[in-house]
């Protein structure tokens, strides 16, 4: 799909939509619809998930999809409460972000409800509870 | 009854550490559990502690191999979220470079695939072919591996007028010596029996897993984003996409080397059209608050930087997406039904390169269970 393409797909679920080029589409969707979002994706044949991206930004944490329309990338974000940041898992929609969600529960604290396997995967098992390296308040050695 | 094999993290292929358990009934692979980890140096955190330029060397090291793709990702995010058009001349010998890494890259491939087959003279013949390649890269970009080319805004270093016969000719060689190997490598009784039908990964699962690289394309994904998504000067140059159908590892052998003639074809239209001008322009050294997304065709698959600036002279955040990161659940679908012996080649079929440390897992017999032992727990035996 092209950019104009998806922008029309998701009409009404996306706020804050930027489009650069026609194969870049940025846009926000609130924790409510961003399921709705991802049935529409799925619906159209959209499969591949690029990665997912999670962003400290202070006050809330940012939680970046990164679908790939073919050719056009939608980068969807879905912006978390830092004291609750807590999301639903894609797994069971698109099977590939497996990883993608461990990277971001152990990296950034975000809680991914229903993930199938929730374990940790670059971190060592002997890492502290609760620390979370790309966390704004963990200083760097 | 099953029993569980931890494998590495002295990695049983590549000399790179990864665990895997792969949990075997008979000679049969039933399933496997990846650890990752070892080798994890933190890169995107320190990334958000230095400037735009400084990253672009920090992104150089986070692969030996494939350095050019990733300043070239990092460097075409940073222009975007700056808002720079870099000069034509640099966009042409920016792709000379990928192709140049992608068919050494390749090669190195396909050695280490040889080798993992016990085919060895033929590792020794594709190492001796991409000996030329890095000669041809020291001569361009100064360096054998890290070229210390790409930069914000263009390219440090522009390609002199009498290095490029003396390149073409390396490649005309190359390509000779290419077409044999892939009459071999499609005829050979070892290698056919090694790798026909072994560590297959069908196009439903390649897509489910959302696989990338040669590994989707041999298993018949047509995406490349070279030409779905070009960047550089893909778009102007004229390629074919090499896809096979069977997704086992002979398909990955000939994807690999079908994509070596067709960089050196690109290499060939790069060079004839390589357009006069300035090679760079100077980049600002703060960037107001923005965000982009960069992908390239890197010689594992596609490969993505996503930045976010603040409006100071360093990243808000880097998020980098190596293509190996996106193959690793392709080895859970690879491995299945496969036997103990073909764990090294389908291991190296979609060409890993990551990194990983020292962990023990124990099985206890009786109970049929296994753990993982921390590095703490054998810190305290060691007192007993």
């Amino acid at each position: 799909m092209k950019a104009s393409e998806v922008i029309q797909l998701l009409e009404g679920l996306i706020e804050e939509v930027k489009t650069v080029g026609n194969r870049r589409v940025f846009a926000t969707a609130s924790k409510e619809r961003f399921r709705e979002v991802l049935q529409r994706l799925r619906e159209k044949e959209v499969r591949h998930v690029s990665t997912i991206s999670g962003v400290d930004r202070g006050s809330h944490i940012s939680v970046v999809y990164h679908f790939d329309c073919r050719p056009c990338l939608l980068n969807l974000r879905v912006d978390l409460p830092k004291d609750n940041p807590e999301i639903r898992t894609i797994t069971d929609l698109f099977p590939g972000a497996e990883i993608y969600e461990r990277d971001l529960m152990e990296m950034l604290g975000v809680k991914v409800s229903e993930h199938p396997d929730p374990r940790r995967f670059f971190l060592p098992d002997d890492w502290p509870e609760g620390v979370y390296p790309l966390r704004k308040e963990v200083k760097q050695p | 009854m099953t029993v569980i094999v931890p494998v590495g993290p002295q990695h049983p292929a590549l000399k790179e550490p990864e665990n895997f358990r792969f949990e075997i009934r008979g000679e049969e692979v039933v399933d496997v559990d990846i650890r990752m980890g070892y080798v994890h140096r933190g890169i995107e955190r320190a990334m958000q502690d230095r400037t735009y330029l400084h990253n672009v060397y920090l992104s150089e090291r986070i692969c030996g191999i494939c350095n050019v793709v990733h300043t070239n990702t990092y460097c075409q995010a940073v222009e975007a979220i700056a808002g720079i058009e870099i000069p034509d001349r640099a966009r042409y010998i920016r792709t000379i470079l990928l192709e140049l890494e992608r068919i050494h890259s390749h090669l190195l491939w396909a050695g280490v695939a040889a080798h993992e087959i016990g085919f060895d003279t033929l590792f020794m013949y594709f190492w001796r072919d991409r000996e030329h390649v890095l000669d041809i890269r020291e001569a361009v970009s100064g360096g054998r591996q890290l070229s210390a080319t790409n930069t914000v805004g263009g390219v440090r270093r522009d390609i002199k007028l009498e290095h490029i016969p003396r390149m073409l000719d390396v490649l005309k060689r190359l390509e000779r010596e290419t077409r044999r190997y892939l009459e071999i490598c499609s005829s050979d009784p070892t290698i056919l029996s090694r790798c026909e039908g072994v560590g297959v990964l069908t196009k439903q699962d390649a897509l489910e897993v959302c696989a990338v690289g040669p590994t989707a394309r041999a298993a018949g994904v047509d995406w490349d984003v070279r030409r779905d998504d070009p960047y550089a000067a893909y778009g102007d140059l004229d390629f074919r996409v090499v896809i096979e159908r069977t997704g086992d590892v002979l398909a990955q052998i000939l994807v690999r080397l079908g994509e070596v003639i067709q960089s050196i074809e690109i290499v060939r239209q790069a060079a004839d059209r390589l357009p006069s001008g300035p090679i760079r322009v100077d980049p600002p050294t703060r960037i107001e608050p923005n965000e982009a997304v960069a992908r390239s065709e890197a010689p594992r698959g596609e490969l993505l930087y996503y930045v976010v600036s603040n409006g100071t002279d360093k990243p808000e955040r880097v998020r980098v997406r190596t293509p190996t990161y996106g193959n690793v659940l392709t080895w859970k679908r690879m491995f299945k039904g496969c036997t103990v012996a073909e764990i090294p080649i389908v291991l190296a079929s979609i060409d890993p390169c990551m990194a990983c440390t020292d962990r023990v897992t124990l099985v206890d017999v009786e109970r049929g269970r296994s753990r993982v032992v921390s590095l703490e727990e054998l810190r305290r035996w060691k007192k007993w």
